[in-house]
This record gives C-alpha cells, sequence and structure tokens, in this order.
C-alpha cells in the first residue's frame, strides 16, 4: 500500500490537471445515464398504442433534448480522456526523469552486482506499467464504480423489488470476479512463462546454431523443444477451459438469467396488483442492466494491470530509495598531476581485502604500469583513484590533497580512463569524441582523431566526423573503437590519463596501431596503465608487480628484469612461449 | 484480406470437422441471442395489455431458462474449438520454423538477423493467432450474428424500421478501420520513441563509468529529458487519436436512436408495431453496436494476419545453400586443400584463393595471420557450413562435397572463436559434446581446459547454470568450457578457432601442452593470434588477404624473415618493431 501513497505524491503534482478530468468524467457518467430517461418519458407519455392522432411535437422535442444530451455526453467524454491520459503520462516522465537522475547519482558499487539489464527495466519497463495503470486502468475503474453506483441507486428509486435482486447478484458477481481473476491470472501466468522459455530457446539456438550443428545435436534440440511447445499448448488449453467456461461467456448467461428474473418482477406485479410498472419503467430498467453489465467487462480484463503496476511501481521506489552519494566537496584547482597513494587498503565486501598497504609516488608525467594476474588488485587501484570507490584505509593524494575531500567530479574532470572494452554512445563520431563538452570545438576533436591516427575514420565515412555511428560502433572494428576512445582521452586534454587494459583482447596488428596512439596521448601527462601484455609496458617509468593485493615488485623494466622475480618469468613466457 | 484465409486452406482442410463445428454452433448460438430481447419485449406487451397470466408468466420463464442454458454451453463449445484450434497452428507453425532454423546453414544467419528470425517466431506468430482466432471469429459472427439479428428486427418488427435505424450503423465500420489504420501508425512512432528512450537508458547504465569519468552525468540527465519529452509528445498523439472512438460511437448509435425512436413512436401509434417491439428493437440496436465495431477491426487484423504469415512462409521456403546429398564415410584424416578457393555468398570478392595443403592424419596445422585474412574461412570449409568453392578439399582420399554432413561432422571437434554456451549447467554444456560420456571422461575433458580450479570456486559445482539465466562467466571460463565441450568427444580431428584468445598466457599453456599431450596421433588445427600456441606445430601457414603467404615449420618461418618471424621477434623484443 505504501507505494499507492507515493504514487499518488506523484500524481499530486498534477492534481488541477487530475480535477479537471475526474469532474469531466463525472459530468460524461451522468450525462450517459440521462439517455433512457427521455425513452422513458416517450414511451409512457407519447405513444398511444393504436391511437390515430399523434402528437410528435412533443416527440421531437424529446428527441432534440437527447441529441443535446449524446453531444454533451461525447465531448465530455473526449476532453476527460485527454486530459487524464495527459496527467499519467505527466506523472510518469516525471517519475522517469527523477530515476534517471537517481541512478546517476548512485555509488558505482551498486552496478556491481545488477546487470544493466535490470536498472533499464526500472527506468523504462516497470514505469510503463504505471503509465498502463494511468491511463488504462484508473480511468476505467473510477467510469466503471461511478456507472455500477449510479445506477446501483436509479433502479432502487425506480422499482425497490428489481434493486433487491440487484442486491443478491452484485456480490455474486464480486466474487466470480475474484475468482475468476485469481484462476486466469495463475494459468495466464504459467502460459506467458512457457512462451517466454520457448522464445529464449529459439533465440539461443539461432545464436548458438554452428555449435549444435557441429555437434550433430538438431535431433536433441528438436525434441527438447517440441517438449516445451506442446507444454504450451496443454497449458494454453487449460486457459482456454477455464475462459471458455467462465468467462464472458457466464457473465452473458447472468445477465440474461437477471432478465429472466425482471420477467417475473414485472409480471407477478401486475398479476398482484402490488405494482405495475409502466411501460416507460420496464424499458429504462432493462436498459439500466444492460449498461450495468458493460463496465464488469472491461474490469476483470484490466485488474492484472493494476496488479502488474504496483509490482512495478515497488521495484521503481526501491531503486529510488537506494542512497545517493553526496558530492559536495571543494573543487580540485590548478592541480599539476602529481598522484600519491600511502599505506592504501581496500575491500569491496568489508571482509576480504584486495588492496593492503599500497604506497605509490607518482610525480607529475610520470608513466605508472600495474601488473599481475588476474584479481591481483589492478582495477581496484583505478577504482580508487576514480574515486568510483573509497578506501578503507589509507589515503590517496592529489597534489598533496587527500581526494576524499575533494568532489568526485571535480576529481574526474582531470582526468581521462580508457576501458578494455571500447564503449560508443549512439550519436555522431563528433559526440563520441567531445560528449557534450561545448569547450571542445569540432576542430579540437578532428585535431584529436588525428593525432591518435585515426584520420582514416573520418574519410572512410560519408559524412566526416558528423558521421553517425550504429549501435555501439557495430561496424568498426575493435581496434578503431578503442582509437576513437583514445581521440576521446586527448580531446579532455587531462592531467592524468588512465588505460584499464587498453590494449587486451586485440590482436598485434591492432595493438601496433594501439600504441601509436597510447604514446601521443600519454605525453607530458600522469598516466596509469594496466596491462595484461607485458610488452606495452615495459617503457613505463615504474612497473608495479601487484600479487594478491600487495606491491610485490616496483622499479623500471631492466631492474625488474635483473630482479629475476616474478616480472621476469612473465616477461619470459609471454615474449618466448617458455619459462626461463 | 481472404488470401490470409486461403494460405492457411491446408490447416482448415486437415481440421475441417473442427471448423464446420465452429460454424454450426455459431450460427446457432446466434440464433439463441436474439431470443431474450424478443421474451422481454413479448412480456412487455402482454404486461401493458393485461394479457399476461401466471402460466403465460413461467412459460416465458421456462423459455429463457432452456435458452441460457444453451447459450452458455454453445458459447463454450465454439470459443474452446476456435481458440484452441489457434493455438493449434501457432504450435504447429513454431514447430516447422524451429525445424526449418536446425536444419538451415550459417549463410541463412547472416542473410537474416537473429531479432528478425526472432520476430518471426514472436510477434508474427502471435498475428496469425489473432487472425485466426479473432479474425475467423468476426468473419463468422460479423456475417451470421448480424444477419441473424437484422433479420430479427425486420421480420419480427418492422423491415422499414430496420432499414432507417440501420443506416448510419456502417459508418462504425468505417470509423475503425480508418482510425485503427491511424492509430497503429501514430502506435509505431511512439513505440520507436520508446526504444530509443530504452537504449538510451542502456547505454547509460552500460557505460556507467565512463560517463561518470568524463562527468557526464549531467548532460546526459538533459539529453534523456528530450527522449521522455518526445515520448510524451508522441504518446498523446496515440492517446488523442484514440480518444476519439469513444465520442464517434456515441454520436453514431445516437442516430440510430434517435430514429428508433422518433420512427418508431410513428409506427406505433399506426399501430404497425407495438410498445414491446420498440423495446425490442433497442435491444437488438445495442447488440448490433459491437459486431460493427469488429467488422472493421476485421480488415486490420486480417491484414496483419497476412502481412505476418507472408514473412513466415519466406523463411519456411528458404532453401538451404548447401547441399546435402553427400554418402560417404571417412576412416582416416588425410588431409589435402587441393587448390581451392571460396567466395561467401554475401561476399562480392574472393575469400580463398588457390589453397594447397597436405596433412597427414596425425598432424598438427597451425594458423596464423592477420585479422579477416582468411583463416577461419578456410577451417569452416573442414565443417561443410558453406556450399563448396572451387578446387578440391579431400579427406581420405574422398572429396568433402561427397561426405556425408553428419558423418563428417561426428568426427570433428570445433571451437569457434565465439563462445557459444547454452542455459544450461556446467555439465549439460561439457556433455554437449558427448552426452553418453562417462563421468571419468568428464573430469578428465575438465583437467585437459584447465578449468578443474575454477571449477571449485563456482557456486554449485558441476550444476552451476551458465548462459543467460546462470553466473556470469569470463570470456576465459567459457572459452576453456567450450575447449572441454569438444574434447570429451575425443575427435578424430581437432579445430580451435582463436580460442584462447581470452586466456592468459600461463593458462594457454598449460592447455596446450595438455592437448599435445593427449590428443598425440591425431589430427588437430589451431588458429592463433600467438603465435607461441602454434610453435610446435608439424605445419604453420600464415595467411593474408585469402591466401597463403608463408607455410613451413616454426624454424623454416623464423628464417623466412616474413610476417610470421617480424611477429615473432615483435613479442620477443616487447614492441620495438
Amino acid at each position: 500500500m505504501e507505494e499507492l501513497k507515493r504514487l499518488l505524491q506523484y500524481a499530486l503534482v498534477y492534481k488541477w490537471l487530475f480535477i479537471t478530468g475526474i469532474v469531466l468524467m463525472i459530468l460524461m457518467v451522468g450525462f450517459e445515464l440521462l439517455g433512457p430517461f427521455i425513452a422513458m418519458l416517450i414511451l409512457d407519455n407519447h405513444i398511444k398504442v393504436g391511437g390515430n392522432s399523434i402528437e410528435l411535437t412533443p416527440i421531437f422535442q424529446l428527441l432534440g433534448l437527447f441529441f443535446f444530451i449524446k453531444v454533451l455526453h461525447a465531448i465530455f467524454s473526449y476532453y476527460q480522456t485527454v486530459i487524464l491520459q495527459k496527467s499519467g503520462a505527466l506523472v510518469v516522465q516525471n517519475m522517469r526523469n527523477d530515476i534517471f537522475r537517481h541512478v546517476q547519482k548512485l555509488p558505482i558499487r551498486y552496478f556491481d552486482d545488477l546487470p544493466a539489464g535490470k536498472v533499464v527495466a526500472r527506468i523504462t519497463n516497470d514505469t510503463e506499467s504505471i503509465l498502463q495503470m494511468f491511463s488504462i486502468v484508473l480511468p476505467m475503474f473510477m467510469v466503471s464504480a461511478l456507472t455500477v453506483g449510479a445506477i446501483t441507486v436509479i433502479i432502487f428509486t425506480i422499482n425497490l423489488w428489481t434493486g433487491l435482486m440487484m442486491l443478491i447478484f452484485i456480490p455474486l458477481v464480486i466474487l466470480w470476479m475474484i475468482l475468476y481473476r485469481k484462476y486466469s491470472n495463475d494459468y495466464n501466468h504459467n502460459k506467458r512463462e512457457r512462451n517466454s522459455d520457448m522464445n529464449a530457446m529459439i533465440n539461443e539456438s539461432i545464436n548458438g546454431m554452428p555449435i549444435i550443428q557441429i555437434f550433430n545435436r538438431e535431433a536433441q534440440i528438436e525434441e527438447e523443444f517440441g517438449a516445451l511447445n506442446d507444454n504450451y499448448v496443454k497449458n494454453s488449453k487449460r486457459l482456454i477451459n477455464l475462459e471458455s467456461a467462465t468467462g464472458e461467456n457466464l457473465l452473458e448467461s447472468f445477465r440474461s438469467l437477471i432478465f429472466a428474473v425482471m420477467v417475473y418482477i414485472f409480471a407477478s406485479g401486475f398479476l398482484n396488483d402490488t405494482q405495475a410498472l409502466s411501460v416507460g419503467t420496464m424499458y429504462v430498467l432493462v436498459d439500466y442492466i444492460t449498461r450495468f453489465f458493460n463496465p464488469l467487462y472491461n474490469i476483470i480484463g484490466q485488474l492484472n494491470i493494476f496488479e502488474e503496476a504496483r509490482v512495478a511501481a515497488v521495484k521503481v521506489f526501491e531503486l529510488l530509495d537506494a542512497k545517493e552519494e553526496p558530492d559536495d566537496n571543494g573543487r580540485l584547482e590548478n592541480f599539476s598531476g602529481s598522484i600519491q597513494f600511502k599505506n592504501v587498503g581496500f575491500s569491496y565486501d568489508g571482509k576480504e581485502k584486495v588492496l593492503e598497504d599500497i604506497n605509490i609516488n607518482v610525480a607529475t608525467g610520470e608513466t605508472v604500469a600495474l601488473v599481475g594476474h588476474t584479481g591481483s588488485g589492478k582495477s581496484s587501484i583505478i577504482n580508487l583513484l576514480m574515486r568510483f570507490y573509497d578506501p578503507a584505509d589509507g589515503e590517496i593524494l592529489f597534489d598533496g590533497r587527500n581526494i576524499k575531500d575533494i568532489s568526485r567530479q571535480s576529481l574526474r574532470s582531470k582526468m581521462s580512463i580508457v576501458l578494455q572494452d571500447p564503449f560508443i554512445y549512439s550519436g555522431s563520431l563528433l559526440y563520441n569524441i567531445r560528449l557534450n563538452n561545448k569547450d571542445i570545438s569540432e576542430e579540437d576533436a578532428r585535431a584529436a582523431l588525428v593525432s591518435v591516427g585515426g584520420e582514416h575514420l573520418m574519410d572512410r565515412m560519408d559524412a566526416g566526423i558528423h558521421s553517425e555511428l550504429t549501435e555501439r560502433g557495430s561496424t568498426l572494428s575493435l581496434g578503431e573503437r578503442q582509437l576513437i576512445s583514445f581521440a576521446r582521452a586527448l580531446a579532455f586534454n587531462p592531467k592524468v590519463l588512465v588505460l584499464d587494459e587498453a590494449t587486451s583482447n586485440i590482436d598485434s596488428e591492432t595493438e601496433q596501431m594501439i600504441q601509436h596512439a597510447m604514446k601521443v596521448v600519454s605525453r607530458d601527462r600522469t598516466t596509469f596503465i594496466i596491462a595484461h601484455r607485458l610488452s606495452t609496458v615495459q617503457h613505463a617509468d615504474q612497473i608495479l608487480m601487484l600479487d594478491d593485493g600487495r606491491i610485490v615488485e616496483q622499479g623500471n623494466h631492466e631492474k625488474l628484469m635483473q630482479d629475476k622475480k616474478n616480472y621476469a618469468k612473465m616477461y619470459e613466457m609471454q615474449v618466448t612461449g617458455t619459462p626461463v | 484480406m481472404f488470401e490470409f484465409l486461403f494460405k492457411l486452406k491446408w490447416f482448415f482442410k486437415e481440421n475441417k470437422g473442427r471448423y464446420i463445428s465452429i460454424l454450426l454452433v455459431l450460427l446457432i448460438v446466434n440464433v439463441l441471442e436474439v431470443i431474450p430481447a424478443q421474451l422481454i419485449g413479448r412480456a412487455i406487451d402482454f404486461i401493458s395489455t393485461g394479457e399476461i397470466t401466471t402460466m403465460l408468466m413461467w412459460q416465458l420463464i421456462s423459455i429463457f431458462a432452456a435458452v441460457i442454458l444453451l447459450s452458455y454451453t454453445g458459447g463454450f463449445l465454439w470459443q474452446y474449438l476456435l481458440i484452441g484450434g489457434a493455438v493449434k497452428i501457432e504450435s504447429i507453425i513454431r514447430m516447422k520454423l524451429m525445424r526449418k532454423f536446425l536444419m538451415m546453414s550459417p549463410s541463412f544467419f547472416e542473410k537474416n538477423k537473429t531479432g528478425d528470425l526472432m520476430a518471426r517466431a514472436t510477434n508474427d506468430l502471435r498475428s496469425v493467432h489473432q487472425a485466426t482466432a479473432w479474425g475467423v471469429l468476426t468473419l463468422i459472427d460479423s456475417t451470421t450474428f448480424m444477419g441473424t439479428i437484422i433479420l430479427a428486427m425486420g421480420i419480427t418488427v418492422s423491415w422499414e424500421l430496420t432499414f432507417y435505424a440501420l443506416l448510419p450503423l456502417p459508418l462504425l465500420a468505417v470509423i475503425e478501420a480508418k482510425l485503427g489504420r491511424k492509430i497503429n501508425a501514430a502506435h509505431k512512432e511512439s513505440q520507436e520513441a520508446f526504444s530509443h528512450m530504452n537504449d538510451s537508458v542502456l547505454e547509460v547504465v552500460e557505460g556507467v563509468r565512463l560517463t561518470r569519468s568524463y562527468v557526464q552525468e549531467e548532460p546526459e540527465g538533459e539529453r534523456f529529458k528530450g527522449m521522455t519529452d518526445s515520448y510524451l509528445n508522441k504518446f498523446m498523439k496515440v492517446e488523442r487519436l484514440d480518444a476519439l472512438f469513444q465520442p464517434l460511437t456515441i454520436i453514431v448509435t445516437m442516430i440510430s436512436f434517435m430514429v428508433a425512436f422518433g420512427y418508431g413512436a410513428v409506427l406505433a401509434n399506426r399501430g404497425v408495431i407495438t410498445v414491446g417491439d420498440i423495446v425490442t428493437f433497442n435491444i437488438y440496436l445495442n447488440m448490433l453496436v459491437w459486431p460493427m465495431f469488429a467488422l472493421g477491426m476485421l480488415f486490420n487484423i486480417l491484414q496483419r494476419g497476412n502481412a505476418s504469415l507472408t514473412r513466415i512462409d519466406t523463411v519456411l521456403e528458404t532453401e538451404d545453400d548447401v547441399n546435402d546429398d553427400g554418402s560417404l564415410i571417412v576412416q582416416d584424416t588425410d588431409m589435402n586443400f587441393d587448390d581451392v578457393s571460396f567466395t561467401y555468398p554475401l561476399s562480392t570478392c574472393q575469400n580463398l584463393k588457390s589453397i594447397n595443403i597436405e596433412l597427414e592424419s596425425g598432424q598438427t596445422l597451425g594458423i596464423a595471420g592477420k585479422t579477416g585474412s582468411g583463416k577461419t574461412t578456410l577451417i569452416k570449409q573442414l565443417l561443410k557450413y558453406y556450399p563448396g568453392g572451387e578446387g578440391r578439399l579431400i579427406i581420405d582420399g574422398m572429396d568433402v562435397a561427397e561426405l556425408s554432413r553428419v558423418q563428417l561432422r561426428e568426427k570433428i571437434g570445433y571451437v569457434s572463436q565465439e563462445n557459444i554456451l547454452f542455459s544450461r549447467t556446467v555439465e549439460q554444456n561439457i556433455r554437449f559434446g558427448k552426452p553418453e560420456a562417462t563421468d571419468e571422461e568428464l573430469m578428465e575433458a575438465i583437467r585437459l581446459s584447465a578449468f578443474d580450479s575454477d571449477l571449485k570456486r563456482m557456486p554449485e559445482g558441476l550444476g552451476t547454470m551458465v548462459g543467460e539465466k546462470g553466473i556470469a562467466l569470463s570470456g576465459g571460463q567459457k572459452q576453456r568450457i567450450s575447449i572441454a565441450r569438444s574434447l570429451i568427444k575425443n575427435p578424430d580431428i581437432m579445430i580451435l578457432d582463436d580460442a584462447l584468445s581470452a586466456v592468459d598466457a600461463k593458462t594457454e599453456k598449460r592447455i596446450i601442452d595438455n592437448i599435445r599431450e593427449s590428443r598425440k596421433g591425431k589430427t588437430t588445427i589451431i588458429v592463433t593470434h600467438r603465435l607461441s600456441a602454434i610453435t610446435h606445430a608439424d605445419i604453420i601457414i600464415v595467411m593474408d588477404d585469402g591466401e597463403i603467404a608463408e607455410i613451413g615449420t616454426h624454424t623454416e618461418l623464423m628464417q623466412n624473415n616474413g610476417w610470421y618471424s617480424t611477429q615473432s621477434m615483435y613479442y620477443q623484443t616487447g614492441g620495438v618493431s
């Protein structure tokens, strides 16, 4: 229920719009229900069966009134829909923008255990469910409640017996709604699950087709899929059985049953002379009963949308409640580029230490290489440097200032990073180099691309630097995408450059291309390089060999080779393929 | 519009009984549905004229009860049969699609994107379902049900009144068809805006480190706001069109009702009809509104169903371009590329040019060369993935084209460049190579592929789920599971296509040593970027632009002063070339 309260808070931002919509809706329902009365008046007062003299004027006057009522009904109907849709859409748009902004401020830690797809689902799909609730479910509920309520009252005032009969039927119908929804939900859920299992299997089989075929497993896969498919049919049949037996079909029977009871009430009322009804009254009662059932048809279909929206809202608010990282510290001005790690220790989970007693001294413009096996702590050092995380022990100093006291954004604006998997944003080549930074002119961006040796990219594409790149840069090779990352790093003209395994995963040919770019970008800048391949780091001023979160060797290439310890062994192994 | 039904003729023929029953039941139900209104009209007439008696009342009510019971049974039957039929056709086509996919060679999957093929199996299948369920229903219903009601109106009340009152109703069908199409178009646009928004969120989340490093949080937020704005506008466009339905229906039905009452009153006065008739007539009019609306929808449903079915049929009718009529079976694995040239079906230039290699059974072949030089293309010739090119590829003295594909693949263990694992357990993934393998064979394969220490760290060991629904594995782990999957088969020919790229140098060496050791006497082909993986090979070839640029042993190639020795030196000296 908590989530509904919070949704209401979001809705209250547009309370006047909502109120206008609801008022229009009430008017719409009112005018809809006025219609049958006109019919009653005509039937009772102006039709004399078999009579020769007919007064057409009052009939046409009443029909004129009917016309007027219906036109208003139509107008109210249109505007209430549009206004309520708009207010719902605005609420959800607000929510979306809020979550998006919020996500940008969550600590990086949050993303470590949360797959990207899930975050996206919160921001777009779950909010879309909420939108559906605002745009479909809520208006329909309100209209239905208004209509059903008003009709019940009207019927009571017209004829007590019919009203009492409705009082018996209404709980029955509600009971049916609850039961039907419960079972059809279960079955529906089951069916959808089977369906998505099947689709997942088709998708996976298409992607894994070379493997399935090379291992001659087509028959096995076909059999497994056939079983899923049969199972789906079986589940669908159950749902069909349920729906055919207890769905609209049953509700239809209910309605006919009510008509039968009404025949009894009308006729026995006349026979016992207790209460003879006029033709007009009987007509109005029949008409209202028909209208009474229409909203019921609609509601059942919508209840599960409401349920989905509630679940979605819970998830959305959960994300919104995740704690933001405050970023209100002072700025880093006139940074020269000297960095110090003092007895730094760090742990991701508070238990297992991933870094211990790290001491590094980097003078302005120096290049530091971090090497070691996977899991030795290289990336953790970068994470601390960028303040994606803060150290548990010790301190990191930029120009002697503890970075804990510097705003993250200010700190990061002094650094550029190139990651192992070059990331391409949707947008033009130019956008990918300067992003949203207005300080970088098109000329600067062009110059950056040329300096890292990516000129051919501009030449090759039709619109040069303005060419739109495809999704994630899929038409570019890995090396080319990495070149763009380097150009980006260069264009931002940072004091510190971080290369996080920027040359892994690429073949030696591409590596040579990148090596050049790396040299250009790291010139005159403090540079941190993480590399698997030792050949890329041997010119570094300092090489730090990490093992199990500690620095085990430190020095330049020549020194470490002379030490003949782990570094030397690893180096030998990589270049000759045989250990010394 | 009827093309759709015509295309599914085979299905309707196969299920003749089902569809004839549906037709009959619907006809009966339609007639039954007309009766309640008549009963009410009669009751009102009897009451207003004072002719009603207790006996008459109970007669009316019993008829009512009978009609309710029959309608309910009929309603159940047609719904069950009709939707059941739609599910049946859906499952038949789905199975056909899957069988087709399983039969097709890689070039088919290159021509058709996964997303498109998936769309055939999901969205298109759904439209076909819709069209066979609701399309067929509306088709039968809008004709028979409306026919019945109109007949009832004409016969029991008045033909004249019926004619005038129904005059405006076809407008409903026209409005529905036209507006429906417009809404579909607007909806498509709004879906596009939605998926734009989706992509942009995905981008920001996936690139979160980058976005933060470059301090782009604020501007990205602005960019996103632009997208939500655009989505809001497109959404409202749909809703504004959608909001027109109700008022238009109100207006059109209003006209009909005005005619019914105005002219009905005149007729009643003349004594042509009774008051009860007017009531009955109005109930019928109400009953007509929905089928009229549905009639308009019918065009769109059937049209969509037809377009979907056409797309599905196009896939189903595609012929595989590799013919698999070979029947010969190889015993030995001597291999001979005799002047083999090859061009990919979609390529504009030759991808392999006059390849000549002789590999004796049991030898190891190393293949090196730049990205795109034809290494993978060369080994794919062995897998019969593509139609044959020029020249002859001979295995055990027989041309590959004449070999049975299944039998050939039985001999091969292939580890591809992409790490393809399935959403199953680690064990099931490895056993994919040989389901009947013993536990010893399984553990041996894991040891050989150096996956044993990783396995210990898996939360549920061999039973750990991998793939989309399971834990995320590193590239190196995936590669080693793929290798184990091939090794467990102990194939006569093992092919590693750059299968160790994500494994560190030490592990790579261990795996290569294991493979050398365990596969003594069996043919092994290794494609690699790291030359250290193939120094031991009996024959090494260097590919360049689809040709063999260098061929020989490691020692020979090192003296060659070509690409191979340069690359080798480059690594040894550490990047100073």
